[in-house]
């Protein structure tokens, strides 16, 4: 038989079932017709009889705990330090997107306050008119006098009069805290007399308190303002209250900066005064609840000029600028309370 | 055979699940599989030790590389494949430190040789509770199956032992279905060779 491995493969494929239905016929066929080849069959088929009777052997029982075992080691072994990995990775990816995302929104959020800011500002429809801005501070064109000549001081009525119900203006209060009164005290009473203000403004200095009343023109006011900015950096939380007009209705700005009062103070009419303090409060407020307020430290410092706005400047008249008086109508008059408190 | 088939539809569901990181159906394949292919690595290797161990070996990659598993073979022939596999090198390796005889044959009772010397012999069927029943007997036949090469032996232990058809003894071995075909139809002639050498 071993001449023909051919019969037994097929011998083997008929005990298996492994024959198509010709090769199956024709095998049967091979079968009836050789003894040599049945004989072979029986062989084969008892062999594998032989082999399938083989009693068949169970695992362990243990072999799930085992298997646990085994794959608990590996991952001890292997897999912790890469899943951890893995964990870390994922959380630090979703830290980093949702930081990213917050510092998305909060400087979306920025930019929309700062345009807002801007658009109120120097909006052609809320310029004053007759006034011309420099990068530094507003200038009436109708009252410009060459250089040389002191600025006039036209007053209109007694100074220091509180304002009249009655009168819509710009009505303030700027408090401010300082750990060196006796210092910005000197620095405020020689700005009020640089810029002519000393008839303008009362002022009550005591030991921890000193307290600035100022009552003059908006222009007036600005200058005075312009030059408080050198010394802004020294006041602690100052925050500008506008009254509305309305019994019991102020607008509070918080840690205020001297561009955003002088921003205030020279608008058109007393609602242009209140809304951009609005927009200010808002901007402000929401600066301080930012993370980290940078951007409100930016604000106060540095980056104040970032949002010193640069004013128009009329280029068809040639006239060089001057200061403003002090005083001018007295709708354009404004009053602005100063407190300033010793702090730490 | 059929248990076979049946097989192959409850798995494509639990292998599902354990890529969804089912260990719930990850137990029940364990279970399901665990004695057929303990079994088939013990009659390949013969030692309750080896078999154990490869078994949990042979699940341990299983659980690894379900993740891998992409479904163009069946569950069924890829795990026995990984048990194969592993079984067949590991008796490589083995190999090479001992040689097996026929000596030990010879202490063998006489009886359980007579009885198969009569079952090769016997023109009608023999019964196969009366061969499990005799353990001498089935030692024999162990003997002689140890006898045959790895690769034979393991196209007879998946044909014969595990019942498994051509087709998927050919993907169990990564083979051809003519290499099966010659290879099962040699070592069931050797085997029958072999034993009537230890009958004698």
């Amino acid at each position: 038989m071993k001449e023909i491995p051919n019969i037994d493969e097929l011998l083997n494929s008929f005990i298996d079932g492994e024959l198509s239905t010709r090769q199956l016929t024709e095998v049967q066929r091979l079968i009836a017709n050789d003894k040599q080849v049945a004989r072979r069959l029986g062989e084969l088929k008892n062999c594998k009889m032989l082999v399938g009777s083989l009693p068949p052997a169970e695992a362990p029982a243990e072999m799930v705990s085992r298997i646990k075992a085994s794959l608990a080691k590996e991952t001890l072994l292997t897999q912790p330090a890469h899943g951890t990995e893995t964990f870390d990775r994922r959380v630090g990816a979703r830290h980093l997107l949702a930081r990213k995302v917050v510092a998305a929104a909060a400087m979306i959020a920025l930019v929309a306050g700062l345009v807002l800011t801007v658009y109120t500002i120097i909006g052609p429809e809320t310029a004053p008119e007759g006034v011309l801005w420099t990068t530094d501070r507003p200038v009436a064109v109708e009252q410009w006098q060459p250089p040389v000549r002191e600025v006039e001081v036209a007053v209109a009525e007694k100074p220091i009069a509180k304002p009249a119900a009655d009168v819509m203006r710009f009505n303030g209060r700027l408090e401010v805290k300082t750990g060196d009164l006796v210092a910005v005290n000197a620095f405020i009473n020689r700005a009020i007399e640089e810029n002519g203000l000393s008839d303008y403004v009362s002022s009550e200095v005591e030991d921890r308190k000193s307290v600035y009343t100022i009552n003059c023109s908006r222009q007036a006011l600005a200058l005075l303002l312009a030059d408080l900015e050198y010394v802004w950096p020294r006041f602690d939380s100052p925050t500008l209250s506008v009254e509305t007009g309305r019994i019991g209705d102020r607008i509070m700005v918080n840690e205020v900066s001297a561009e955003q009062v002088a921003g205030i103070v020279n608008q058109d009419n007393l609602n242009d005064c209140i809304k951009t303090a609005r927009d200010f409060a808002v901007l402000n407020n929401m600066t301080l609840a930012l993370p980290g307020k940078e951007v409100l430290a930016a604000i106060g410092s540095e980056a104040g000029h970032l949002i010193t706005i640069p004013k128009p400047v009329l280029t068809s008249n040639e006239r060089p600028l001057r200061k403003p008086a002090a005083q001018t109508e007295d709708g354009e008059r404004v009053y602005l309370t100063i407190v300033i408190s010793a702090g730490e | 055979m059929a248990e076979a088939a049946n097989i192959n539809i409850d798995d494509a569901v639990l292998v599902r699940q354990c890529r969804r990181g089912d260990s719930t159906a990850m137990q029940r394949l364990l279970l399901k599989y665990q004695n057929r292919i303990y079994n088939v690595i013990f009659k390949m290797c013969q030692n309750v030790d080896d078999a154990a161990e490869l078994t949990q070996d042979t699940f341990v990659k299983i659980i690894e590389n379900i993740g891998n598993f992409r479904g163009q073979s069946s569950f069924y022939t890829w795990a026995f494949r990984i048990a194969v596999n592993l079984t067949l090198n590991y008796r490589s390796r083995a190999a090479r430190g001992s040689h097996s005889s026929l000596d030990t044959a010879d202490e063998t009772d006489l009886q359980a040789k007579e009885a198969l010397k009569q079952f090769l012999c016997d023109e009608s069927s023999p019964d196969p509770a009366a061969v499990a029943a005799n353990k001498e007997l089935c030692e024999l036949i162990v003997k002689a199956l140890m006898e045959l090469d790895d690769p034979q032996r393991a196209v007879v232990v998946l044909r014969d032992i595990e019942g498994m058809n051509y087709a998927q003894i050919a993907e169990v071995l990564d083979t051809e279905l003519g290499t099966v075909k010659s290879r099962l139809s040699r070592a069931r002639s050797n085997l029958k060779e072999i034993m009537e050498s230890i009958s004698k």
